[in-house]
């Protein structure tokens, strides 16, 4: 089992009409397909609109999405064409280009976006850093199963047998630590206003 | 562990396509009446891209809401008949607004092929469901050979325009909406139902 279960599973309740599993793949994807369309709409109301627009978009398709590539491989496609043809109606050319393979490669980490704002790499760099800290103080538990499953994307059995312990150890110490990030990160948001 | 905790649990281990469906549904049932399980998924995958060095530095987007709202929208039922005049109403009055305001020429953009020349409004067609007359694009059933020769440039950028239209619509109505519920006394859903969207040209994959 990976991530890319997850988005199977959330898209197979959506092409049913379960808006709430759309929902999920909206929040989980929203970040990056602004990021995409940021390379190619720099003024950020006009991103936004064509970032709300690519979701819809891929909403009404969602029937013929068949599986055959990545959710987010497709969802690309989708956003990259809604953000050029934005530009196309304004009138305007593109001024960047984003492939497929950028898409693809997104996984193995996806290089800094030219067109963020100063405000935005500050806000993000702060983010990385408060995520850095809470790894770094977890239990060595706690970090080595996590580990595992974010940077070496092991599934829950194969993390269990790495570290020889039963799979719902293994689920439990995940959800402990992500649990523990997530106190340092939401405390790091309640005390700066412009980190959300 | 409580319920929430369970709850919490269930979302974590969907993160990593390791939830069974019971407890897919059970997340989804309860993201619906718990804001802040939503929110923490939402943090929770903002911090996986950090872990995992994917580094998105786009301003903080969330067009979750209004996502959802248009989403929402284009498919619920009123069950207020009153509302639904009243906003069916407003709908026409906003779409012929929106259409003139989008029909002013503009230089340096291509006139786009048009089918219709309706202004805007919902237009009944015997045997079949409403179809909303649109901006410079399809809006009436017409033959496939008539179809043919609007697949076209042209016709993307009409198209990119009402859409545009559209979503601005929905938002305005979404607080339009929103902000009738909370001043009006009678119980009723706060939203109407629009004529279906017909999905666009397939999308490869």
């Amino acid at each position: 089992m990976t991530a890319s279960d997850t988005d199977k599973q959330l898209v197979q309740r959506a092409q049913r009409g379960d808006l709430r599993a759309f929902d999920l793949l909206v929040l989980k994807y929203q970040g990056r397909i602004a990021a995409l369309v940021s390379r190619y709409v720099s003024d950020p109301g006009e991103a936004e609109d064509v970032t709300q627009e690519a979701f819809i978009k891929a909403f009404r398709a969602l029937e013929q999405f068949r599986g055959d590539s990545a959710f987010y491989t497709w969802l690309y496609r989708i956003a990259a064409n809604a953000a050029k043809n934005y530009l196309v109606a304004k009138g305007r050319r593109p001024r960047a280009d984003a492939t497929i393979e950028d898409a693809e490669g997104f996984d193995d980490g996806w290089l800094l976006a030219e067109s963020s704002s100063p405000e935005a790499v500050a806000m993000g760099d702060e983010l990385a850093g408060v995520v850095e800290a809470a790894m770094r103080a977890l239990p060595d538990e706690l970090r080595s199963a996590l580990t595992l499953r974010e940077l070496d994307g092991l599934s829950y059995d194969d993390i269990a047998d790495v570290l020889e312990c039963p799979v719902g150890t293994v689920r439990s110490r995940i959800f402990r630590a992500r649990e523990a990030i997530d106190a340092r990160v939401r405390e790091q948001m309640n005390g700066e206003s412009g980190f959300r | 562990m409580t319920a929430e905790d369970r709850d919490r649990e269930a979302l974590s281990a969907l993160m990593d396509g390791e939830a069974q469906e019971l407890e897919l549904r059970r997340v989804l049932d309860s993201i619906s009446s718990d804001p802040s399980l939503r929110e923490r998924w939402r943090r929770q995958q903002q911090v996986r891209e950090r872990l995992q060095g994917q580094r998105t530095h786009a301003p903080d987007v969330d067009v979750s809401i209004r996502v959802r709202e248009v989403l929402d929208t284009g498919r619920s039922v009123s069950r207020n008949p009153i509302w639904s005049m009243a906003v069916a109403a407003s709908v026409t009055l906003a779409v012929v607004m929106g259409g003139q305001q989008l029909l002013i020429p503009s230089s340096g953009i291509a006139p786009a092929p048009v089918v219709s020349e309706l202004g805007g409004a919902v237009v009944p067609v015997l045997g079949a469901q409403p179809v909303q007359a649109s901006l410079g694009a399809r809006s009436l059933p017409v033959s496939n050979r008539q179809t043919a020769g609007i697949q076209s440039a042209g016709q993307s950028v009409a198209a990119v325009y009402e859409r545009l239209a559209r979503d601005r619509y929905h938002r305005l109505n979404g607080r339009h909406a929103a902000s009738a519920a909370q001043s009006h006394p009678a119980p009723y859903i706060s939203y109407v139902r629009v004529p279906e969207i017909k999905p666009e040209a397939p999308v490869s994959e």
